[in-house]
């Protein structure tokens, strides 16, 4: 093609991106539910955030929303969240990033330069936090997130970067410390050999040092004797389980997304395997698993959560429990409970720093310090931890009546939960 | 020992599945000369439509086996016609229609996501973790009949293609297209109706697979390499090649666990498919693969 | 005169080519958006990435479905290095590159003897199992949590330049490519790989130069990816989709045409920011449209839709098309015997 005309077509086709991508900004994504603007108006805030509304993520992507919209009604339902006197709404400028880490950074990008948000919430999974964190970082705007629970983003030492979401590995260390509680009543032997299957993902990553930490720290009864990652959406597990099988382990601890533990679960069954102890590390209680599976077949599996309704006695988190069940007609789960509390955090440190100056936020963030829905109640984000918040997990045992209630931490537990009894 | 008993029970059983997988895109690379590369979006529409079957009006996956497949035949037939039938035949075609058929797949991967969403659906009937036991070791129910039912389809086809008219038409035209012409042979409708048979075949092998495995739209891209190993194993044309390449590739998976960690044995197949494609292109029954 | 270029360097070319690298060179200093800056750095790159992808896909006709393995391990080793091995930026992207361009020698060499339809399966496979075993490989990539560069507040604005300067690199050498002496040897492999031998076309050697060169530009787009977000991942650098978008970007602007692929990377790029607002998913059932349209009308991409517009003589590339002249495609659909037993193309 001759060049002269492939520049004027290259001109002309920039040309009509640039009115395109103009329009768009005019006539918002749906997903938002919000007109854009420019700038800033006077008297409302706008926060931006992305999130997995299609792709891979795309199930959770859409509870996380459901919190986040939560915490905005109730934040505006008051006139605003106050700032140094002045009450002001909030709005949340929602993107799809498709699960796709380019997208996600993309987005944050024009969020921010384009759409010129104040403040920035975070998405969900791990290396979509994380790319996201780059641009939050590099452009000095606060970035509260519920999405990225892997240590790895909060290692590198940004000061922008807030993570609700507790560390991965007090996933597994949950787990086992319910082991462990069992074990010294004696419902469990000494001597115990452990099999880990983790997806090889970053938050199956940590979830097997979880597991291999605590064991080294316990130093006696335990011992790692299959640990073997897996491909996500692997189709056949028969030749891992035939391992598993024949190391003859007491303790089986997985961790994997729903179609893999419902695939392996099914593979388990089949394959004639019971074992004392089994988990799928935050996969078990799901409907869609017990309908795939059978009731039957999904009893007595532990799964360990960063939050979970039942939780919801009292105070703050019976408040958000029932105006959760007010609005949507069904109870929370950590993943809404997670998009609520992250949207909060960042009202909280706003009504605290008095003002809408980025770095007063991020100060009042990083000495953040307020009661709080996640187990423990309490939530600061403190520097020797990366900015990330620590709180202990709950977990939870199916039961045979299709109930899965809490067992661990003892504060919080509705029954001691037992080991499975196999024959 | 007993291990080892396990995992090539497993091998034979996956190997049902994959010869099924494999054959409709031996077929129409056969008989065509084209690779079709939508195997992988029919696997997937044949594992949907036997899900939505399930799912609204409560058939039984196995009943829908037919209705589906037959649906298939008409949409590869359509596919065909309307789409390959516009391309060059044989070597000038080659990568035009590899990619005409890639795009087909990728519509056909949106159209899914569009009327199902993302999400993984999995089907599950009254006997999904029923187990029988044999020798001690565990059969899943699902896993027996696929492969029981593989059986009858290769069975089936090899019936078709060898002593029905049209099975000989069909190899007929596999062999020398022009010839096939010169007799009388309606070569381009042989050439629809393989397109299509092979189309329902891939259809058929993923309601198969939808009763053992979730899936989502993206399922039938790793099925889809599997079943070009099998095909460049195994050579063409034959059924006993296919089911021997689909054996191979089955045990050679399953017991990659012995040597290799779990998760680097999703790799194997890959591997295995460029090695072959590099070292014997010919297959393992030197069939002129490598046209 | 003295002629300062080579013969086959057409002076208007190189003309256009400065005219546009200047309006690029100093756009940023007359708006401060830094969103549309961005833009068109990402741009920029997925232009290299393209007209990379297309030395192999176009110019040899050998079509990749696998460029994201050196895409993701130029960026793998970029990163690294930069990381551990306190290498600066340039200097890693050159390692990178060189590692990206060796490995594709080392699966492509041994696979380019086959034909056609059976490259393009290698390739796919090449590209899984390179993203397994990297993915596992936790070293280079840090496993599936991936890795991460120290953030640099005005690198990201600065890449610009950067990725300007590769973008007019790899046109100057899509242009070289094509219209050399050596672009006519690669159009004769492509057209007929024995005869273009028995004429005294070494066409190993230059399958393999082509091979390096587009790994290795292949890598250094990864590189710059790495440098550019600042942390890379496996899964990402090394899916299928990634592979995919090169084919689609290399196809639907104008597979073996010089400048095609950039067009087909430039619609990419807006098409899918155009969507994202509004049906995200959708960008891809849309390339497939596309694809579709262009094998069975316009083999030859937007480019070719382009020439036909402005009634230009369209070029010889040996890419085969339905539409090209007479639809010459034998209703009986028949290539002569002999022919096929020598390799299908």
């Amino acid at each position: 093609m001759r060049p002269t005309t492939l520049a004027f077509a290259l001109c002309a086709v920039l040309l009509a991106a640039c009115k395109q991508s103009s329009t768009d900004q005019q006539q918002q994504p749906a997903q938002g539910g919000s007109t854009a603007a420019s700038a800033p108006s006077g008297s409302e805030i706008v926060i931006g955030a992305t999130l997995p509304l299609t792709g891979s993520e795309a199930r959770i992507g859409a509870f996380y929303k459901e919190g986040y919209d939560l915490a905005f009604e109730e934040a505006n339902q008051g006139g605003g969240i106050s700032v140094g006197g002045k009450k002001m709404q909030v709005r949340l400028q929602l993107l799809d990033d498709t699960s796709t880490q380019a997208t996600a950074a993309s987005l944050a990008d024009r969020l921010l330069n384009s759409d010129k948000v104040q403040f920035l919430l975070g998405t969900y999974a791990s290396h979509l936090v994380e790319a996201q964190s780059v641009v939050a970082e590099q452009n000095h705007v606060p970035y509260v997130n519920g999405g990225g629970g892997a240590k790895e983003i909060y290692k590198h030492g940004y000061k922008y970067v807030f993570g609700v979401l507790a560390p991965v590995q007090l996933l597994s260390t949950a787990l086992m410390e319910w082991i462990d509680s069992q074990q010294q009543a004696g419902k469990l032997p000494k001597q115990m050999k452990i099999a880990v299957l983790w997806e090889n993902t970053a938050h199956g990553k940590d979830f097997r040092a979880g597991v291999s930490e605590f064991v080294e720290k316990h130093k006696g009864p335990y011992q790692i004797a299959v640990d073997e990652s897996f491909e996500l959406n692997g189709k056949d597990f028969s030749a891992l389980l035939g391992k598993v099988k024949s190391a003859n382990v007491d303790l089986f601890l997985a961790d994997a997304h729903l179609p893999d533990y419902i695939t392996m679960q099914r593979q388990y069954v089949t394959l004639g395997l019971c074992h004392k102890v089994q988990s799928y590390g935050a996969r078990g209680s799901e409907k869609q698993a017990a309908e795939a599976l059978g009731a039957e077949h999904v009893r007595n599996i532990l799964s360990a959560v960063w939050w979970n309704a039942q939780l919801g006695t009292q105070g703050l988190t019976k408040k958000f429990v029932d105006s959760f069940e007010a609005k949507y007609k069904r109870k929370p789960e950590w993943y809404q409970a997670m998009g609520y509390e992250t949207a909060r955090a960042l009202f909280l440190a706003i009504e605290k720093a008095g003002t809408l100056d980025r770095d007063k936020v991020r100060d009042a963030l990083a000495a953040l310090d307020v009661e709080s829905i996640v187990p423990g109640g309490k939530l600061q984000f403190k520097q020797e931890n990366g900015q990330q918040a620590i709180y202990p997990f709950v977990v939870q045992q199916n039961q045979p009546d299709g109930t899965s209630p809490i067992v661990w931490p003892k504060e919080s537990a509705k029954i001691p939960g037992a080991p499975n009894s196999c024959k | 020992m007993g291990q080892v008993i396990d995992l090539a029970v497993s091998a034979i059983l996956l190997a049902g599945l994959y010869a099924t997988m494999a054959y409709g895109l031996g077929l129409i690379y056969g008989v065509l000369r084209i690779v079709n590369l939508n195997h992988g979006g029919m696997i997937m529409v044949g594992a949907y439509a036997g899900w939505w079957l399930h799912f609204k009006y409560g058939i039984d996956p196995y009943l829908s086996l037919i209705p589906v497949s037959a649906a298939a035949f008409v949409l590869g037939v359509l596919v065909y016609r309307v789409l390959v039938r516009r391309l060059p035949r044989g070597a000038a075609g080659g990568v035009q229609s590899l990619l005409l058929l890639f795009g087909v797949w990728l519509v056909l991967r949106n159209a899914a996501y569009l009327l199902f969403t993302g999400n993984d659906q999995t089907i599950r009937t009254a006997y999904s973790t029923r187990a029988i036991s044999l020798a001690g070791a565990f059969l899943s129910v699902n896993r027996v009949a696929v492969f029981g039912l593989a059986l009858v389809v290769l069975f089936a086809l090899h019936m078709l293609l060898t002593r029905t008219y049209l099975g000989k038409a069909i190899r007929a035209v596999a062999q020398n297209p022009d010839s096939c012409t010169l007799v009388g042979v309606p070569v381009e409708r042989i050439y629809a109706l393989t397109f299509g048979l092979g189309t329902a075949l891939a259809a058929l092998a993923g309601l198969l697979a939808a009763t053992l495995f979730p899936f989502s739209p993206e399922f039938g891209a790793t099925e889809l390499l599997k079943s070009f190993v099998v095909v460049v194993l195994g050579g063409l044309g034959s059924v006993a090649g296919t089911a021997i390449a689909a054996l191979i590739l089955a045990t050679v998976e399953v017991f990659a666990i012995l040597a290799l960690p779990s998760y680097l044995t999703a790799s194997v197949g890959f591997v295995l498919l460029v090695l072959v494609l590099v070292i014997r292109p010919g297959g393992l029954f030197g069939q002129r693969v490598l046209g | 005169m003295k002629r300062v270029l080579p013969v086959w360097v057409r002076p208007r070319a190189v003309l256009v080519a400065g005219i546009g690298a200047a309006v690029l060179a100093l756009l940023p200093f007359f708006h401060s958006n830094r969103y549309w800056h961005n833009q068109i750095t990402e741009t920029m790159l997925a232009v290299v990435a393209a007209l990379a992808w297309n030395w192999l896909g176009g110019y040899l006709g050998q079509v990749s479905f696998g460029h994201a393995a050196m895409f993701g391990l130029g960026g793998f080793v970029a990163a690294r290095f930069q990381a551990s091995l306190g290498l600066p930026m340039i200097p890693a992207w050159i390692v990178a590159g060189i590692v990206a361009g060796l490995y594709a020698l080392v699966w492509g060499h041994p696979t380019l003897r086959l034909r056609g339809p059976y490259f393009s399966i290698a390739t796919i496979g090449v590209g899984e199992a390179t993203r397994l075993i990297c993915t596992y490989w936790v070293w280079l990539t840090g496993g599936s949590s991936g890795m991460s560069l120290p953030v640099q507040i005005q690198l990201k604005y600065q890449l610009y330049w950067y990725a300007l300067a590769l973008a007019l690199l790899a046109l100057a050498a899509s242009y070289a490519l094509r219209r050399s002496p050596l672009g006519l040897s690669l159009l004769a492999i492509k057209s007929d790989v024995d005869a273009a031998g028995d004429v005294g076309v070494s066409s190993v050697r230059l399958q393999d130069l082509v091979l390096f060169i587009s790994g290795m530009t292949m890598g250094i787009c990864g590189g710059f990816y790495a440098s550019y977000y600042s942390f890379i991942e496996p899964g990402d650098m090394f899916g299928f989709s990634r592979s995919i978008s090169f084919v689609l970007m290399g196809v639907i602007g104008g597979i073996g045409t010089i400048a095609g692929p950039a067009v087909g990377a430039l619609i990419y790029v807006l098409l899918r920011n155009a969507l994202l607002a509004s049906y995200p998913q959708l960008y891809l059932g849309l390339y497939g449209l596309l694809l579709i349209l262009v094998i069975l009308f316009e083999p030859l991409g937007l480019t070719g839709l382009f020439l036909r517009v402005f009634h230009r003589k369209r070029p010889d590339l040996g890419v085969t098309g339905v539409a090209a002249e007479d639809s010459a495609a034998p209703a009986t659909g028949v290539t002569p015997a002999p022919a096929e037993q020598r390799g299908a193309k």
